[in-house]
């Protein structure tokens, strides 16, 4: 075996480790939306699935649902919502279920019905 | 097209899924990746160089790339399998001895983006079983390296907790 193996056995040494935790700027990455389901009405929720070119988003009867796995984190609903969706911050999705990337969230707002 | 004949169904094959995912964890830190693009823009290519890079640097975690499907553990399928890569896709999951996983990267692979029609399958599992998804367009490095630590039991996921659902306050 050649001898430089054994020295970097002996001598090597790690020069840089990983950061403790992740840098703050990764939650200002491109993320898909999280929702104030308060200001959520039927008629907005529409207009987001309408405008979702993924169709990441869907809605069932008060539930809108978010498939983060279609989702490409483009922002059109963020920018149509009037401040009823932000950005989640969150980008760190893997999972070994697809079915637990399917979001739902509560329309609670507009419960009087003039939508 | 899905090549699924022989998979088991229902609590046969949570276990089945959990066996190939304890065999992963024995490659400990020597496991070998394929990429595989089946009509992605590259982008998640880009990603997925980008883990090789000083920054992110995954060979000190025991991931490296191999170009042979022969010598691979893991696939990374990125685009939404388009119908023309296929024989690709197939072959190359065939060539990729057992145990192995495949990871199905960003929003294509997973059904965003393309419909399913004459020219895609939409989604990658209607060809291959797909063992965990990574979400995004693209995933960044660090959720392709989350993804790939979940492949091999190093990590537990934890999107299922999450909420999309704020409060006044803006809080989950």
């Amino acid at each position: 075996m050649a001898s430089w193996f054994y020295r970097g056995l002996r001598r090597g040494i790690v020069t840089t480790r990983y950061p403790k935790a992740i840098d703050a700027w990764a939650r200002q990455l491109p993320s898909p939306p999280a929702f104030h389901s308060a200001r959520l009405t039927i008629a907005l929720a529409d207009r987001l699935v309408d405008a979702c070119a993924a169709g990441a988003l869907s809605r069932a009867d008060r539930t809108l649902i978010l498939d983060l796995g279609k989702c490409t984190a483009c922002g059109r609903c963020i920018e149509l919502s009037n401040g009823a969706a932000q950005p989640s911050g969150e980008s760190l999705l893997a999972s070994p279920d697809r079915s637990g990337l399917v979001k739902t969230v509560p329309i609670r707002g507009g419960q009087t019905g003039d939508e | 097209m899905s090549d699924t004949a022989g998979t088991p169904d229902g609590e046969l094959a949570d276990i089945s899924a959990q066996l190939r995912r304890q065999a992963l964890s024995v490659f400990g830190r020597s496991l070998h990746i394929r990429t595989v693009d089946t009509g992605s823009c590259a982008v998640c290519e880009s990603e997925i160089r980008l883990l090789a890079a000083p920054h992110y640097d995954l060979h000190r975690l025991g991931f490296f790339f191999t170009p042979a499907p022969r010598h691979a553990d893991l696939l990374m399928v990125t685009g939404p399998a388009i119908r023309a890569a296929d024989n690709l896709l197939l072959k190359t999951y065939a060539a990729t001895p057992d145990p192995k996983a495949v990871i199905a990267v960003g929003a294509c692979a997973l059904g965003g983006v393309y419909p399913e029609d004459a020219l895609t399958h939409g989604t990658v599992d209607r060809v291959v079983p797909v063992d965990v998804s990574i979400p995004g367009c693209p995933p960044s490095p660090l959720a392709l390296l989350q993804g790939l630590l979940i492949a091999v039991g190093r990590l537990t996921e934890r999107v299922s907790a999450l909420s999309l659902d704020l409060d006044a306050a803006g809080r989950p």
